[in-house]
């Protein structure tokens, strides 16, 4: 009897512990993160006429297993400035709405500081749509400018 | 089971980058106030220079091109100012100029005369005066002539 009881336990220490000793335990949740498309594509577009670049949305699925109530959160971290050869657009020209609000929220991007796209607690399974927006400008040098967007679902 | 939604979660983390493209292309967007330039008659003694009814030209110019490239605003004359056979020299038709870029000159029918010159994208906007040299030998008559304005960006 005194097996049948203990074994069920240690299974749980070898899947989903961290840490099995005397202490504080601890154990690690399973992350699902997914974007579609993965590019952020601005078109060009007259200052003028369209003051406000749009890019097609990014759909988000985002997935946090054994999570309890813990907080999980999605930040936005841009690896630098819109870049194209020494011409550059700050990244902070750009700005994202997104829904459904809450968990998500808008924002603009940095390149130093990363932002909070969405966060929530609890065991979300769940999917959301971002718009991305460019301010249009006339001082932007001809060219094709790129910069990178690092997606980071946490928790807790 | 029970063991494990009683411990504290360790911090995870899973990134996806996603590459944000955004494309600029050349485009040249230019503006005056005003189509048309006349000059009231005056006593050459009293005003030898006549400067334009409609006061100063208000001129916005936008360029979208490569960066370090020049983007130039000039103007050229399609002739002497003529009225009937008579006709008034275009040189005598000049320009002062405010705003950055913007440059002082005198109308030619034969080189576009630089209004302005700027480096890199951008928008400016300036004011142009024109003044027409008055002189006693100036046959009497209606003068005119045609002015074009062009912006380039490479």
């Amino acid at each position: 009897m005194l097996h049948v009881r203990i074994a069920p336990l240690l299974m749980a220490c070898a899947t989903s512990l961290v840490w099995c000793g005397l202490g504080t335990p601890a154990f690690a949740q399973t992350l699902v993160l997914s974007l579609s498309p993965s590019t952020i594509t601005f078109s060009a577009a007259d200052p003028d006429t369209t003051p406000t670049i749009t890019a097609p949305s990014v759909t988000v699925e985002y997935e946090v297993e054994d999570n309890g109530s813990n907080n999980w959160r999605i930040t936005l971290l841009a690896g630098g400035d819109l870049t194209t050869g020494s011409a550059t657009i700050a990244i902070t020209n750009v700005t994202w709405t997104a829904t459904p609000a809450p968990p998500f929220q808008a924002g603009t991007l940095s390149k130093t500081v990363a932002q909070t796209l969405a966060s929530g607690t609890g065991i979300p399974n769940q999917t959301g749509t971002v718009v991305f927006r460019l301010a249009n400008s006339w001082t932007y040098n001809v060219g094709t400018y790129t910069a990178s967007v690092v997606f980071t679902l946490s928790a807790p | 089971m029970m063991l494990a939604t009683a411990l504290p979660a360790v911090a995870a983390t899973r990134n996806r980058t996603a590459t944000a493209t955004a494309t600029v292309s050349s485009r040249v967007k230019l503006s005056i106030s005003s189509s048309t330039l006349a000059f009231p008659n005056a006593d050459p003694d009293v005003t030898p220079a006549i400067a334009a009814s409609g006061g100063p030209l208000t001129i916005t110019a936008k360029a979208s091109t490569t960066i370090g490239s020049t983007v130039q605003l000039v103007v050229v004359a399609s002739g002497d100012l003529l009225s009937g056979v008579d006709q008034i020299g275009i040189s005598a038709l000049k320009w002062t100029a405010s705003g950055s870029g913007f440059a002082a000159g005198t109308m030619s029918k034969t080189a576009a005369q630089t209004v302005a010159s700027w480096v890199s994208s951008g928008s400016w906007t300036g004011t142009q005066s024109y003044t027409l040299d008055n002189a006693w030998t100036y046959a009497m008559g209606a003068y005119s002539t045609t002015l074009t304005y062009t912006l380039t960006a490479p």
